[in-house]
């Protein structure tokens, strides 16, 4: 079940992968998907109110900015998962953040 | 006890992209072939999991809707009367891609291994997404290479084909079947795909109302023309 963005519940979440070899699904619905992109994150933030934007540095040069984020789960297996939906359940983008690779 | 029942059963196999192809696009066929006693397999080169529709209100993620959909799709095919479901596990999106000699030489087993009847698939330039056009484009290839009888036809989108001209055809090469006894188990698979049809709010009127919205008939265009000429109401 997906649950609305509590940002400081997302924030807690975000903070456990920074240090840490990441593997990232990260999507723009109908436009574009990356999956199992491994990554150092050094920072993991999120901004906005109502709709989010989270953001990840990785690498020492890298960001990833995602926006339109409005739901999020944390799986049983510890992996983040965020996504932005429509008012009628369509998904826009997805971050998905998770410490093994994603199945393919 | 039944002398029918000794008869070799006629075999249908459809080869799809998508949960809820079989059901948006052809259930009506589907289903009045299941009533008929055919015996149905479906492939589904995909789960569906990059799907836009998560439910509404959405209760789906990327990681949880492969097995969502799989579970629709069984439904889907209860209703249908699709008695044998398989995936060929290539992830949603990713079907053009996927090197075309295996993904033919995959269809071309399972042609081999079935030796069906009537094949479905899509038409690798009409199939309108992409996924759809290159599993229409390897099963078409695998048809051609394996099938010593039966028939290739590729299911097409609502209405399109009750005018081929349109589309460079004539009503010759057009297979017209009349559904209009089977709309509610079409209806039920439509149901069935919960999380990719929860939005349309047509599907979750009254039965009554929601079956107005199906046309009567169903159409395919005929693959193998140089088959010969069956009857243009049946794909057997």
């Amino acid at each position: 079940m997906m649950n609305k963005i509590s940002k400081p519940q997302v924030e807690a979440e975000l903070r456990k992968f920074v240090g840490a070899d990441v593997y990232v699904h990260s999507e723009a619905t109908s436009f574009v998907f990356v999956r199992n992109f491994k990554v150092n994150v050094t920072e993991a933030l999120i901004a906005g109110e109502g709709r989010y934007r989270a953001a990840l540095r990785f690498d020492g040069h890298g960001w990833l900015r995602m926006e339109e984020l409005t739901h999020y789960e944390v799986d049983g297996r510890g992996r983040l998962l965020l996504a932005g939906y429509d008012d009628r359940g369509r998904m826009n983008v997805a971050l998905h953040l998770g410490r093994e690779p994603f199945p393919e | 006890m039944n002398e029918a029942n000794l008869e070799p059963k006629l075999k249908l196999l459809a080869v799809f992209a998508h949960p809820d192809d079989e059901s948006f696009i052809c259930g009506g066929t589907f289903a009045k072939y299941g009533r008929e006693g055919v015996d149905m397999t479906l492939v589904s080169a995909t789960r569906g999991e990059m799907g836009r529709r998560m439910g509404n209100p959405p209760y789906l993620n990327r990681e949880t809707i492969a097995a969502a959909r799989e579970l629709e799709l069984q439904e889907a095919c209860k209703h249908l009367g699709i008695g044998t479901l398989q995936f060929m596990d290539i992830r949603d999106k990713t079907v053009e891609f996927i090197d075309e000699e295996t993904l033919t030489s995959r269809v071309e087993s399972l042609i081999r291994e079935i030796d069906p009847d009537v094949v479905l698939t899509f038409h690798e330039k009409f199939g309108g997404h992409p996924d759809h056009c290159a599993i229409g484009k390897a099963t078409t290839a695998a048809f051609r290479r394996s099938a010593s009888r039966g028939a290739l036809y590729f299911i097409t989108f609502g209405e399109a084909m009750k005018r081929p001209e349109r589309y460079g055809y004539t009503r010759q090469d057009v297979v017209k079947i009349d559904v209009g006894a089977h709309l509610e188990a079409k209806l039920a698979a439509f149901r069935a795909h919960r999380c990719q049809t929860e939005i349309d709010e047509w599907v979750w009127l009254p039965d009554r109302e929601a079956l107005a919205h199906f046309g009567r008939h169903e159409y395919f265009l005929k693959g193998n023309t140089e088959a010969p000429q069956r009857s243009q109401h049946d794909l057997f």
